[in-house]
C-alpha cells in the first residue's frame, strides 16, 4: 500500500535527522471501529506525551537536543 | 535520463560544518523524475539540515530553489543573485550539474547533495534500471535494441558467457537476466536471428570511459 511505504519513507527521514519515528504512525481501521479509533488514539497521545514538545520548537534545538 | 539517489542528510550536513548561509539547489530534470534531487527532496534537504542544525545548537540559514537544468549556462546563470548570499551550496543534481554550478560559481564550495548512478529508464514506478553505458560508439542494430555493454555483466559482445544458469539467468546474480538471452529472444521476435551469426569486431574502448575526458564538437553549431 503507498500510504503504509510514505509513512515507511518518513520514519526513516525522521531517523536521519535525528528526531524518534515514533512521531509518526499509522494504523488500519474502518469507520465502524470507533472504539478501536478511540483506544488508538489514547496510545498515541500517551506516546507523544512521553516523547515531549518537538526539541526544535520554541528551544531552536540550542537546549533540548535530549531526544 | 539520468538515475541518481539521493544521498542521506547527515552526511551532506557533514560536508557543511562551518557554513552559515546554504542554498540547496534542486535540478527540474532527470534527477526529478527519479524522486532524487527536484524541488521536493531539496525542499526535504534544507528542513532536514535546518532541524539538524538546530538539534546540535549550531543553526544556519538554509534555503532552497530549483533551476530547469543545472546542465546548462543560461539557467545556471539565474541563480547569480541568491549565490551572493550563499556561502555553500549543494547541488542536487547529477555530476554534471554539480560541476557545472561550481565551475560557474567558483568562488563558492559546491557540495554534491545525490549519489549519481547511471543512464537507464523508469522501469515502472519507483524502479529504475541501467540502459546505457555511454560507450560512445552504439552496436544496437546488431543487437536486437538490447546492449550487451551494458546489460552483460562482461560486457561480451559475440554470444553470452559459459555461466548463465540454465533459466537465462546471469551467473553473478540469479535475478539478472542473461543479456545474451534477452538478445536471442529479441532477435527471434524480429525474425533477424540470422543477423547474429555476424561476429562483431571488438569494440574501440576508447570511444568510452577508457579513452579518457571526453569532449563533443559540432563545429556547425558553435558560434
Amino acid at each position: 500500500m503507498k500510504a503504509e511505504k510514505r509513512v515507511e519513507h518518513t520514519k526513516k527521514l525522521l531517523i536521519e535527522i535525528g528526531l524518534s519515528p515514533d512521531r509518526i504512525e499509522m494504523y488500519y481501521m474502518s469507520s465502524s471501529m470507533g472504539v478501536t479509533f478511540a483506544e488508538t488514539i489514547k496510545t498515541l497521545t500517551e506516546r507523544v506525551k512521553t516523547l515531549g514538545p518537538n526539541p526544535i520548537g520554541k528551544s531552536g534545538g540550542q537546549d533540548d537536543n535530549s531526544e | 535520463m539520468i538515475i541518481a539517489s539521493r544521498k542521506e542528510i547527515p552526511e551532506i550536513k557533514n560536508m557543511l560544518d562551518g557554513y552559515k548561509n546554504i542554498l540547496i539547489l534542486g535540478c527540474g530534470t532527470c534527477v526529478t523524475i527519479c524522486y532524487a534531487g527536484g524541488d521536493r527532496e531539496a525542499a526535504v534537504v534544507a528542513s532536514g539540515l535546518r532541524i539538524m542544525r538546530k538539534l546540535e545548537g549550531n543553526p544556519a540559514e538554509i534555503t532552497h530553489t530549483t533551476i530547469k537544468r543545472q546542465c546548462e549556462w543560461e539557467f545556471i546563470e539565474e541563480l547569480k543573485d541568491q549565490v551572493e548570499w550563499a556561502d555553500a551550496i549543494v547541488s542536487m543534481a547529477c555530476g554534471a550539474g554539480i560541476q557545472a554550478v561550481g565551475e560557474r560559481f567558483k568562488d563558492t564550495p559546491v557540495f554534491p547533495g545525490v549519489d549519481t548512478k547511471f543512464i537507464g529508464i523508469p522501469q515502472e514506478q519507483g524502479y529504475w534500471t541501467e540502459k546505457c553505458a555511454s560507450c560512445g560508439e552504439c552496436i544496437l542494430d546488431k543487437t536486437g535494441d538490447i546492449c550487451p555493454v551494458t546489460l552483460c555483466s562482461k560486457s561480451m559482445l559475440n554470444g553470452p558467457c559459459g555461466s548463465a544458469s540454465n533459466d537465462g539467468n546471469c551467473e553473478l546474480d540469479e535475478k539478472i537476466k542473461c543479456a545474451w538471452v534477452l538478445i536471442y529472444e529479441r532477435m527471434k521476435l524480429l525474425n533477424m536471428l540470422e543477423k547474429l551469426e555476424d561476429i562483431l569486431d571488438p569494440k574501440d574502448w576508447s570511444k568510452g570511459k577508457d579513452g579518457g575526458v571526453r569532449e563533443h564538437i559540432r563545429e556547425d553549431m558553435q558560434k
